[in-house]
């Protein structure tokens, strides 16, 4: 695809070999999780990466996970977003309180109804409070970060006069579906199957618009080999959790939440806008692109993402508590962090957040196995945070 | 007139190369100790370089050549920008590098504030700023903080700064762009008084009158050559601006064949006002007409309104209080890029790296940024459209990048523009508005750029084309409108048009 007419003599050795160093931060990522997998494994003699727990770890990382995947867009257009984790909490704690309280006074005896008006209600809360913060940070234009510090102790004071104190049962067979379900292992391969269809169908349907348009084709051996490779990723984690209790659904609701935005992020003029708003905020307004409203758009959709979390962290712990999604506004930033998000703006991918939060739950999730104090799990974190990062810039210092 | 035939400055037979270009081009001269030397010649003309091989940013090695600086040569090494500084050349800038929000005492001595026990000595910072300020002439309080300044002043607090490092001399590069006539006049009174203390200033400027006013010898550059230094007393006003542009006209311009139409957009007494300050306007009336298939050129001095008028324009600039803009006969206002963007307007901008692009983003990404509305079906952005689209574009303007995915910021000047042009012709333009298209671009695609406006051009699309250089101005334009001090001075066919009377109206000499 060269744009002069002379092309380099493509040798597909060196081409893997540009490949790996242009996807490097990528690939040190994975690394460091299958690094981080064994050496858990090896010092807890194999209980870590036991059935059981691999399938907690994914669980656990969801509702930070789901936080984050918002979160690299508001950090990609060159903001913050701190109030992630109490609009998170407040979402459970509205969600806990229509369930234990408010339906079975107005709606009695109609469990499945009243659980999915819970959720919709969670879900609009968040993304309404994403429109009045949207609004004050795009066109009132106060910072995000002091908007959203504002935020942070609003919703802190809301989720205070909410339970008053208290803490409200979210434990109601329906929604504790969402957060503690799984599917059956047969249903589980049908996901699978259906996953790995799709990705084939993709494949195809790319290379038949690249042959419309007239371009050059890959060989059919490298997109075979690069598809088979997430198929078979696809089939062993189901095989692997169907040994527990087959796929977990909120890592479900994760994927499918994860691959949608990611697609967004992309694929539509919204997304690809936010970049470039990061990349160059005025080349982008010069270029007649909206700027105010795709600012908004961003942070109505970080509160959206607010609400499936907050919705999820409900059936997740079965309560609303007064102290519902602490610091999981900074657990979301690292995760976006540790998977090469910029904090200049203009560079983040979705799928690097995810490793990136993985990475986190699999530290969490190790250290909490080995028994190690609290204290010195904190310690661990921050350090590995501030040491990614280091070796991020060491290597982009010395390429 | 301290006059003393010790020379302080001297350049020998200085030359420095840039791939596929030559900046500047064994120039030998001298500078005499305590004058006020002028430096004059269009844009491109080697000024600039000779600044950064005076100020480090060449260092010794990068050139050719010889700088002697009293008498022994002048050998700055790439590490220490701050050399020039310590060895007594210090350089005034044109945007001014002083921090707003601290004082000017604060700002005269940043990084080398007096100290004591590892404590700043205010008592003793304010007085040396004061000692400086007063000793020549500077009427400004060393406690005010620099953003409550006017530029006038600001540019004082900078010379103070550079005394205050005892410089000997002092290079001042466009120091009147931004002020005004009083402010000038005070300047000038503050350039006396530094001859006064045995300061050697090294005056650069467009404004040629200027020169008359305050130097003692002016040196003129063309195309990286030196072309003349005579005593200021043996040049006037003519013969220094024939000096300046006296050359014959080589094949740089491909000859277009175009038959321009039907007049389609229409400025008329437009006045705006600077969007963050309405105390100050900053369009005086401009008024111009602009063909169909037409090439018109806006000549003017830097500061002259030209970029301020065309941002006004694309609906990206100034506050328009009163004036007209007709496209088709019909009056329209644009507020915003785009909507501009709606009417057919597009804006290759001056500054390519701070409005043109998103360096950090693909070639293909920057091409199609403007455009992603041609690609969307629903939401989904046709990505293989999009990419044959923008190679179209990248193929047809020769982009040399080995694919469109390396990021803009690896690319040189020259293909960095054809990205920023490739972006607004993708967006089917019926005027595009280029400013200072060949701003820091090679000879080489300096010439495609041509060549692609005169096919545009013969393919109907109107252009309005902002130029620094005359020449340039006067090769690719059918007419020209020349600005001076935010107005529109005189609008004239090129066949009348001679460097000369363009220089002269844009410098005020003569009104159109």
């Amino acid at each position: 695809m060269s744009v002069t007419s002379t092309s380099p003599t493509t040798n597909p050795l060196s081409d893997f070999a540009k490949r790996l160093r242009a996807n490097f931060q990528t690939y040190a990522l994975i690394v460091a999780t299958v690094i981080i997998w064994v050496g858990f494994s090896v010092w807890s003699g194999g209980t870590y990466l036991g059935a059981q727990n691999f399938s907690n770890i994914f669980r656990q990382m969801t509702i930070t996970a789901l936080l984050s995947v918002g979160m690299v867009l508001v950090i990609v257009t060159g903001h913050i977003d701190l109030s992630v984790g109490k609009l998170a909490g407040f979402v459970s704690v509205v969600v806990a309180y229509m369930q234990a309280t408010y339906w079975p006074k107005v709606l009695p005896g109609h469990e499945l109804l009243t659980t999915i008006l819970s959720v919709l209600i969670g879900l609009a809360v968040g993304a309404l409070y994403g429109v009045f913060q949207g609004y004050v940070i795009a066109h009132l234009r106060v910072p995000a970060f002091i908007v959203t510090l504002g935020s942070f102790w609003i919703l802190n004071g809301a989720i205070l006069l909410r339970t008053a104190g208290k803490t409200i049962p979210a434990n109601q067979p329906f929604l504790s579906v969402i957060a503690q379900g799984y599917l059956s292992p047969l249903v589980g391969w049908i996901v699978a199957i259906f996953v790995v269809g799709l990705l084939f169908i993709t494949m195809f349907i790319s290379r038949r618009r690249k042959v419309k348009y007239g371009f050059d084709l890959p060989p059919i051996y490298q997109d075979l080999t690069r598809t088979a490779f997430f198929a078979a990723l696809v089939v062993a984690y189901v095989f692997y959790v169907n040994q527990y209790n087959g796929i977990q659904i909120p890592v479900l609701l994760l994927a499918v939440i994860a691959v949608a935005v990611a697609y967004i992020s992309n694929n539509t003029r919204f997304g690809r806008y936010a970049y470039a708003i990061g990349g160059n905020r005025e080349a982008t307004r010069l270029s007649g692109v909206n700027i105010r409203g795709n600012i908004f758009m961003v942070f109505v959709l970080m509160g959206f993402l607010c609400g499936v979390s907050g919705v999820t962290l409900a059936s997740y712990v079965g309560y609303g508590t007064i102290a519902a999604g602490t610091g999981y506004e900074l657990d979301a930033i690292a995760a976006c962090i540790l998977g090469g998000t910029s904090t200049l703006g203009g560079i983040g991918t979705i799928p690097g957040a995810m490793i990136g939060g993985l990475i986190m739950a699999s530290l969490t999730t190790g250290l909490q196995i080995m028994n190690v104090a609290p204290a010195w799990q904190y310690v661990l974190k921050g350090l590995v945070l501030v040491l990614a990062v280091y070796v991020d810039v060491y290597f982009k210092k010395n390429r | 007139m301290a006059m003393n035939n010790d020379i302080i400055l001297e350049f020998r037979n200085v030359t420095k190369r840039f791939p596929g270009v030559v900046a500047l081009s064994d120039a030998s001269f001298q500078i005499r100790r305590g004058e006020i030397h002028g430096i004059c010649g269009e844009n491109g003309a080697g000024k600039s370089t000779l600044m950064k091989i005076l100020s480090g940013v060449y260092p010794h090695g990068t050139y050719e050549g010889h700088v002697i600086y009293n008498g022994e040569e002048l050998k700055l090494r790439a590490s220490s920008i701050h050399e020039a500084a310590e060895r007594g050349i210090a350089i005034v800038y044109q945007e001014l590098t002083l921090i707003p929000t601290m004082t000017v005492g604060e700002n005269v001595f940043l990084g080398r504030e007096p100290v004591e026990f590892g404590v700043i000595n205010r008592d003793k910072l304010y007085a040396d700023t004061r000692a400086i300020l007063s000793k020549y002439q500077m009427d400004v309080s060393p406690l005010e903080i620099v953003k409550n300044l006017g530029v006038g002043k600001m540019q004082m607090v900078e010379i103070a700064k550079a005394l205050s490092e005892n410089a000997k001399v002092l290079i001042l590069d466009e120091p009147t762009s931004a002020l005004s006539k009083a402010e000038v006049e005070k300047l000038m009174g503050i350039l006396r008084g530094l001859k006064e203390h045995g300061v050697t200033c090294i005056y650069i400027s467009h404004k040629l009158e200027e020169f008359f006013q305050i130097t003692d010898s002016i040196t003129v550059l063309r195309d990286g050559k030196m072309i003349t230094t005579q005593p200021t007393s043996e040049l006037n006003l003519e013969k220094l601006v024939s000096t300046m542009v006296g050359r014959e006209m080589k094949e740089r311009f491909p000859k277009g064949k175009r038959s321009p139409g039907r007049v389609i957009f229409e400025v008329e007494n437009l006045h705006a006002l600077d969007p963050n300050d309405s105390e100050r306007e900053v369009l005086k009336g401009v008024s111009f007409d602009l063909r169909e298939g037409e090439i018109l050129g806006i000549a003017g001095l830097m500061g002259s309104g030209r970029t301020e008028l065309v941002m006004t324009i694309f609906g990206e600039y100034g506050k328009i209080t009163s004036g007209k803009i007709r496209l088709n006969g019909r009056e329209i206002k644009i507020k915003s890029s785009h909507e501009a963007m709606l009417h057919g307007i597009s804006l290759v901008p001056e500054d390519r790296k701070q409005h043109g692009l998103v360096l950090i983003q693909s070639i293909l990404r920057n091409i199609s940024l403007a455009n992603l509305d041609q690609f969307a079906h629903w939401f989904r952005i046709d990505d293989s459209a999009e990419l044959k689209a923008s190679l179209s574009f990248a193929k047809s303007l020769a982009i040399k990048a080995p694919d469109l995915h390396a990021p803009a910021d690896s690319l040189s000047g020259g293909n960095q523009q054809k990205v920023v042009i490739s972006k607004w012709l993708m967006s089917k333009p019926k005027v595009l508005i280029m400013d200072d298209p060949t701003r820091g671009v090679d000879v080489g695609a300096k010439f495609e750029i041509y060549k692609l406006m005169n096919d545009l051009s013969e393919s109907g699309i109107s252009i309005i084309m902002i130029s620094s250089e005359l020449e340039e101005v006067v090769g690719m334009s059918d007419r020209i409108m020349v600005m001076c001090e935010d107005k529109s001075n005189g609008t004239f066919d090129v066949s009348e048009a001679t460097q000369e009377r363009i220089m002269a109206l844009a410098t005020g000499i003569s009104a159109g």
